[in-house]
């Protein structure tokens, strides 16, 4: 699988790190129910298909990236840099 | 301060791993590596939003721009190589007034002094792209990696910055750099893999 780093271009995937999905919305601690948090903390949807994620180019840029992917298909859809979206880099 | 009696010495990056000589096939050398020391070398990285006045400073002080894709710009003396959004690589010929330099630009950037950090060679010679299919995973194809420009990769899983120099008479012309203590892994891979071609080992102060 490659991935192409907007900043580096294409790479194998072995420059890279994942981390896990790249939407997970963080419960208010001091609000939120322990199920809620539970669920944020270490529950993950495994779907077949389009998946949003993180990964991180660390034998390169070093810059954290969020990629659309296929978990079926492996097709990388969209790279864009993490840092563009609200919060900043994970 | 007074100064510290120690019995300590300088001690090239590449002192006890690479030797000046030639090893590997014999004839006619298929690469040339010539080990470089003595440089001064800092990362930049600019502040937030500080990028545009960084790179404005370094344009005045040293008459280089800073390059936003992964490239590197020669200068007289210094070189500036990208190494990711917003950082690069200040690359000084001498280590000499190299900290004056850098105290001002830390007005604009987090500055860290790497001289002593990096082993740097340059590679040359008529078969130092097959050297470099062994390890490096980009295409370094003349159509896609172009003079000046630089990347961040791996090579034998050991971290590296490469750039392309100008041609010289025996075809392209590599400088690669790994992080100092990773120097007697990345020699073992270059060793390994350069003597089948036959390889001449310089060094560039001599
Ligand atoms: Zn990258």
């Amino acid at each position: 699988m490659r991935i192409t780093c907007p900043h580096c271009g294409a790479r194998d995937a072995q420059e890279f790190s994942y981390l896990g999905a790249a939407d997970l919305a963080r419960p208010d601690g001091m609000a939120a129910s322990e199920a809620a948090m539970v669920d944020y903390v270490y529950l993950r949807d495994n779907p077949r298909g389009r998946h949003r994620e993180l990964w991180y180019h660390g034998a390169g840029c070093r810059a954290w990236l969020v990629v659309g992917r296929d978990t079926f298909t492996h097709a990388v859809i969209s790279v864009e840099p993490a840092k563009r979206h609200a919060g900043g880099a994970a | 301060m007074a100064e510290t009696a120690t019995s300590w010495l300088p001690r090239g990056a590449w002192a006890g791993v690479a030797e000046p000589g030639a090893f590997g096939a014999t004839g006619e050398a298929g690469i040339v590596a010539t080990l470089h020391d003595g440089f001064g070398l800092a990362t930049l990285i600019a502040g937030p939003g500080a990028a545009p006045a960084l790179s404005r400073l370094v344009e005045a002080r040293l008459g280089i721009a800073l390059p936003r894709t992964p490239r590197i710009v020669l200068g007289r003396g210094h070189d500036a190589i990208w190494t990711g959004p917003e950082q690069w690589w200040l690359r000084a010929a001498a280590r000499d007034g190299l900290l004056p330099l850098l105290d001002e630009l830390s007005a604009h950037a987090a500055v860290s002094d790497q001289s002593h950090a990096r082993a740097a060679l340059r590679l040359s010679g008529p078969r130092v792209r097959d050297l470099l299919a062994k390890g490096v995973m980009l295409d370094l194809h003349p159509a896609v990696f172009a003079v000046g420009d630089a990347a961040a990769t791996s090579i034998a899983h050991v971290g590296v910055q490469l750039w392309r120099l100008a041609d010289g008479p025996d075809g392209p012309v590599f400088e690669i750099m790994v992080p100092r203590s990773m120097a007697g892994s990345f020699w073992s891979w270059l060793a390994a893999s350069a003597g089948a071609f036959g390889c001449i080992v310089a060094d560039a102060a001599k």
